[in-house]
């Protein structure tokens, strides 16, 4: 039975969820923009990033302390293998980029799995924002709330800072080329480090601050992995405006498309990144064609 | 000493070889022109001297440091600009931020007011996205974020191609007000009465090799020369 | 990426000891491999996991197609087959494996369709997402039909009666023996494939899909179908896996099958056919080995995955690959002269060929396969021709007509707007108005590979070669377009049955004077020989009307008087029209120029003309220099 309750609760569903999937799917396009590396172990990033505070917070109780903490560690992560193993691929073809990384991914959950089990594990959310809100015509989980309002802050705060710092304009410089940038004197090596390490800590990030929403497993980072893909061809690769927009439209799509018919959610999804594939190849947002 | 010295350059493009054995010399305060058809290997030779295209042969001493093969990064941070035929500036930036960017990393760099003063054109329309520039504007903008840098040789490669004459007379003016305060270029071009106007000294390449080095004066008394080189 | 060798004359018997070697191996396994502690199941697995992964290498190590999502198809065979036999009542195994098999191509096709309009990362992608699709429809709203969770059960083992007696399947070694036998059918028919005209050309996509397309070839087509032969293939290992387990898994359809595929191809090796075969030997060996031997555990895949990754880094083309290069390594040193004569070869190439071309007489000129159309009037002409990017008009208003059997030549200065005239006269890139025709026939707006089967064919400023492939197979592609026409399903067939096709080569050889190298991959060599080969590629697709794109770029003066020569001798029975900077050869080659100049006709006339023309000069001097 269809109410207006159960309606706007779908909506606020796909709202929480469009904004992580935005989130993620930005550090994956941002990546994909500026280094031209698919980065096929981005879902595992999103997974680490959910161990990560989950241990931060076994230890210390503290939500905030497993958001630095865990951030921290994924970021760690990204910056170490750009440096280690992505950074002796980019003159190599896409496969090889592609196949790679899809190897690191694969070695980095069973890493996880090795320390923690395949059971999964959860956290409950920071007693501040447990419990539920009434929003007057239904009451809604507040944490759910909760994520987004953080998420759009994270989202607004990486738009600041590619819009309004000097790392931003050198990230929005390299995205079209990077070639030119390093004619202007700057090394964009680092840059691709920075860039792999943050795009890869906002997966991670996301990865915490789903954590009380859903338990987390070692693999969950693959259908994560795949919604992003899927976001990111409907908002347009390199985009980042086009991720946020994309995570958005493909949150509201799942969600409201359950309300429907749950079993068909995702080829709903899948539905619509066929139909913009055939109308708008480039995406919604997206500038170049970067095959 | 010269300010920079390239001796001997073989430059391939994937296994075409581009360069054959080409040396020149630029002294300081000089203005230098390197002229020749399409395919002479002009370009080639600007982007070997910036790194861009690394020499497989050769070396550059670029004020009294070999700087052949070191990537664009560094010879930029040694004072090395080129300012490419495509101009590639970027769209999606601002005027002002295209501007910017460039002189994050410069040593000295000359304040924004500088450039707006060269270019009143770029100080209108500083808030504009580099994709909505005319072609004029965006090679006002290609040299003024050279500029920026201050640098110790400021390499051109066809500016004046592909605009209207009225922009070509206004760039010419001030290139000739650059190298009246002493800034040393080299300017690769093939609109002749631009070079024969603003160079010192000429080299001609063809097919890859310098078949001539003068001065222009010598030049502009030869014009079978020209019409052999450059003509058809 | 794993060098694809194909040998469209290699000798007959060569394939067949290759294949006779297998058959020995499959009888040989069981006795040999079962002392090695190979249970008969796991060696059944692996052939299954080896045919579902000779699909998977034909689409990535042949055609260069990244697919992680082969378990959809995978999947729908097998369940298809499984459902007909646990659920229809139909007794026949081999008649649901065949449906099963048809299942998933039709899959594939649709697949295919959606998947193949992008292409690198982009179809990576897609393939990933509609891989899980499968995987979710296949868990919930079809679980009626797949069991869900739980998969299906009772599939039975196959019964073959041949009215006399029948031979039940057992598991264990009879099913090894059902299942070797369809791993070998499966072989044998992927290296006809392979050797066929049609494995040619997938190497031809994969190495350079631009100019596969230019010389006539439906890519598009084709990668479509190699889609469909893959989806066929994991359908059919989908089905065995279900009949040698007697049951379907619902993970089938996971991105860990898939995802699995991908790692063991690498692993074993891609593009080699066997890859797969062995890389899910090792996979297997150590899954078992590393949990009962090592007592790893559960980290037995993390190990794999490391492997993978450090193969992936440095040894690129897999187990076969590098066992590969160590027998050429081996086969090296001690003929370290064979090595330095190559070098020596690459060297000498254009000094050999600059003599050789000095000394022979000039070479038989090449009729055009095409009858010349017997039409009149020019056999081409662009009326109105324009071309606009943004504001920037390219090429505004060009009337242009050639007649038959013309030498024309085409200059302007720089910013002439040259490139976009030769790329709108082959359909590279669409007029913003205006018309072209092309032996009395509107070709305004059609595609590149129609417009060369036509007859109409450009060489590229900068080489468009296919660099891992030999000179002879870089012909014999542009041969087979023309020959064949633009797309031909002759999966089975020898290229030596393509008629005149080595006449055509041969004859190309000669004229380009690559006779002598004709074995040699086109990434080695010399500069001038790449540039032979890249107008040989244009010739050997039997042109009414070739464009030569600044085909002197680059050449020291011998190179270009031998290359002058050349196109004398393709100008016989051919039309010619050439762009070049290089005004001596154009003045002493060319019959009639055209001036070019910001984006507009400026003069035509003959050589003499043009050189007089003051406005030429002024064109390219500027206008002070008209005294």
């Amino acid at each position: 039975m269809l109410t207006w309750a159960t309606f706007w609760s779908q909506v606020f569903n796909g709202l929480a969820r469009g904004a992580l999937l935005a989130l993620i799917s930005s550090g994956l396009t941002v990546i994909y923009g500026t280094l031209g590396v698919l980065n096929l172990a981005h879902g595992a990033m999103f997974m680490i990033g959910g161990y990560a505070g989950y241990v931060a917070f076994t230890r210390t109780g503290s939500f905030i302390v497993a958001l630095i903490a865990g951030s921290g560690v994924v970021l760690a992560v990204g910056l170490v293998m750009e440096r280690l193993v992505i950074r002796r691929f980019y003159g190599r073809p896409h496969e090889d980029q592609i196949l790679v990384t899809f190897g690191l991914g694969i070695c980095f959950v069973e890493i996880i799995r090795f320390f923690f089990g395949s059971l999964s594990r959860s956290m409950p959310p920071p007693p501040r924002l447990a419990g539920i809100t009434s929003l007057g015509f239904m009451v809604y989980p507040t944490y759910r709330i909760a994520v987004v309002g953080i998420v759009a802050i994270s989202l607004l705060a990486i738009y600041l800072v590619l819009y309004r710092t000097r790392l931003g304009m050198i990230v929005r410089a390299g995205i079209e080329d990077s070639g030119m940038v390093a004619c202007l004197g700057i090394d964009v090596h680092r840059v691709f480090m920075i860039v792999f390490g943050i795009g890869s800590m906002a997966a991670g990030f996301a990865g915490i601050v789903n954590l009380p929403v859903a338990p987390i497993t070692p693999d969950m980072g693959d259908s994560i992995l795949v919604q992003a893909f899927v976001v990111i061809v409907i908002g347009g690769v390199g985009s980042y405006t086009g991720a946020v927009l994309g995570g958005l439209i493909a949150g509201e799509i799942l969600s409201i498309s359950s309300m429907i018919d749950p079993a068909y959610s995702y080829v709903a999804l899948f539905a619509v990144m066929t139909v913009v594939l055939m109308l708008r190849p480039r995406g919604l947002l997206g500038a170049e064609w970067r095959t | 000493m010269s300010l920079l010295e390239a001796r001997g350059l073989h430059t391939y493009y994937k296994d075409s070889h581009v360069l054959f054995d080409v040396s020149l010399r630029i002294e300081q305060r000089e203005v230098v022109a390197l002229t020749g058809r399409n395919g002479a290997g002009k370009s080639t030779t600007l982007k070997s001297l910036m790194g861009v295209l690394a020499p497989r042969a050769g070396s550059i001493v670029f004020d009294g440091e070999e700087i052949a093969g070191q990537t664009s990064h560094l010879i930029a941070s040694a004072g090395m600009q080129l300012v490419h035929e495509e101009r590639r500036i970027f769209g999606s930036l601002t005027v002002e931020e295209n501007i910017v960017l460039a002189g994050l990393t410069a040593r000295e760099r000359w304040p924004l007011g500088r450039i707006y003063e060269l270019f009143p054109r770029l100080k209108e329309r500083r808030d504009s996205r580099g994709t909505d520039l005319s072609g004029g504007e965006q090679q006002m903008l290609a040299i003024g974020r050279a500029l920026v840098r201050r640098p110790k040789l400021l390499l051109l490669d066809e500016p004046f191609e592909g605009l209207a004459p009225l922009i070509v007379r206004d760039l010419v003016t001030v290139c000739r007000e650059l190298a009246g305060e002493g800034q040393p270029i080299l300017l690769v071009e093939q609109n002749l009465p631009a070079l024969l106007a603003l160079a010192q000294r000429v080299y001609i390449m063809n097919n890859g090799h310098i078949v001539h080095e003068g001065a222009t004066q010598e030049l502009k008394a030869q014009p079978a020369l020209l019409r052999r080189y450059l003509g058809v | 990426m794993a060098d694809v060798t194909v040998a469209p004359i290699a000798p007959a018997h060569r394939h067949l000891l290759a294949e006779l070697a297998t058959a020995v191996a499959l009888i040989a396994a069981p006795p040999l491999l079962s002392r090695l502690g190979f249970a008969p199941d796991t060696m059944s697995r692996i052939l299954v996991l080896g045919l579902f992964g000779i699909g998977f290498d034909l689409l990535f190590g042949y055609t260069g197609l990244l697919s992680f999502g082969q378990a959809a198809f995978f999947g729908t065979g097998g369940f298809t087959a499984a459902y007909l036999l646990t659920r229809t009542g139909m007794s026949s195994v081999m008649l649901s494996l065949a449906l099963g098999v048809l299942a998933a191509a039709l899959c594939g096709i649709g697949v295919g369709l959606i998947a193949l309009r992008r292409t690198g990362i982009y179809f990576a992608m897609i393939t990933v997402a509609i891989a899980q699709v499968f995987f979710f429809l296949e868990n919930s709203p079809l679980a009626d039909f797949t069991g869900g969770e739980n998969g299906l059960a009772g599939v039975p083992a196959p019964t073959f009666s041949l009215g006399f007696a029948t031979f039940p399947i057992h598991s264990g070694w009879s099913m090894y023996g059902f299942i070797a036998a369809c791993y070998f059918v499966g072989l044998l028919v992927a290296r006809r494939i392979v050797q066929s005209p049609i494995g040619c050309i997938l190497a031809a996509i994969r190495d350079n899909p631009l100019r596969a397309a230019a010389v006539g070839h439906d890519v598009h087509g084709y990668k479509l179908l190699i889609f469909v032969i893959a989806a066929a293939y994991s359908g059919l290992a989908g089905g065995l896996l279900g009949v040698l387990q007697g049951y379907m898994p619902p993970d089938a359809f996971s991105f860990d099958t898939s995802g699995q595929l991908v790692m063991q191809t690498v692993i074993g090796g891609a593009g080699t056919l066997y890859g797969p075969l062995v890389g899910a030997a090792v996979w297997l060996y150590l899954r078992d080995f590393l949990q009962e031997s090592a007592g790893l555990g559960a980290q037995w895949k993390l190990v794999l995955g490391v492997i993978f990754v450090l193969l992936v880094c440095f040894l690129r083309r897999g187990i076969i690959g590098g066992l590969k290069d160590l027998i050429i390594l081996i086969g090296r040193k001690p003929t370290g002269a064979a090595e330095r004569s190559d070098a020596g070869g690459a060297r000498s190439g254009e000094g050999g060929g600059v003599a050789a071309a000095v000394r022979r007489p000039d070479p038989p000129s090449m009729p055009p396969s095409r009858v010349p159309c017997g039409a009149p009037g020019p056999i081409l002409a662009a009326s109105a021709l324009t071309k606009r990017y943004g504001g920037l008009v390219a090429n505004n208003n060009i009337h242009f007509a050639v007649e038959p059997g013309e030498l024309r030549g085409v200059i302007g200065p720089n910013g002439a707007g040259k490139s976009t005239f030769f790329k709108m006269l082959t359909c590279e890139v669409a007029p913003t108005s205006g018309s072209i025709s092309f032996q009395g026939k509107e070709i305004t707006g059609m595609q590149v590979t129609d417009v060369c089967q036509l007859g109409l064919t450009k060489s590229y400023q900068v080489s468009q070669l296919f660099t891992r492939l030999t000179v002879r197979e870089n012909l014999t592609i542009a041969a087979l377009a023309s020959l064949r026409g633009k797309l031909r399903i002759d999966l089975l067939k020898s290229p030596a049955r393509v008629r005149s096709l080595h006449s055509r080569v041969d004859a190309t050889l000669e004229l380009i004077d690559l006779t002598g190298r004709c074995d040699v991959p086109a990434a080695a060599l010399a500069y001038g020989e790449k540039r032979r080969l890249e107008i040989g590629l244009a010739l050997a697709t039997a042109p009414t009307l070739l464009l030569l794109d600044e085909p002197l770029s680059g050449m020291s003066p011998m190179e270009r008087i031998e290359t002058v020569k050349l196109l004398r001798s393709i100008s016989r029975g051919r039309t010619l029209i050439i762009i070049d900077h290089d005004m001596d050869s154009l003045f002493e080659l060319t019959e009639r120029i055209t001036v070019l100049e910001r984006g507009c006709v400026l003069a035509e006339g003959t050589p003499q003309e043009i050189k007089n023309n003051p406005a030429v000069q002024a064109a390219y001097l500027g206008p002070e220099s008209v005294a």
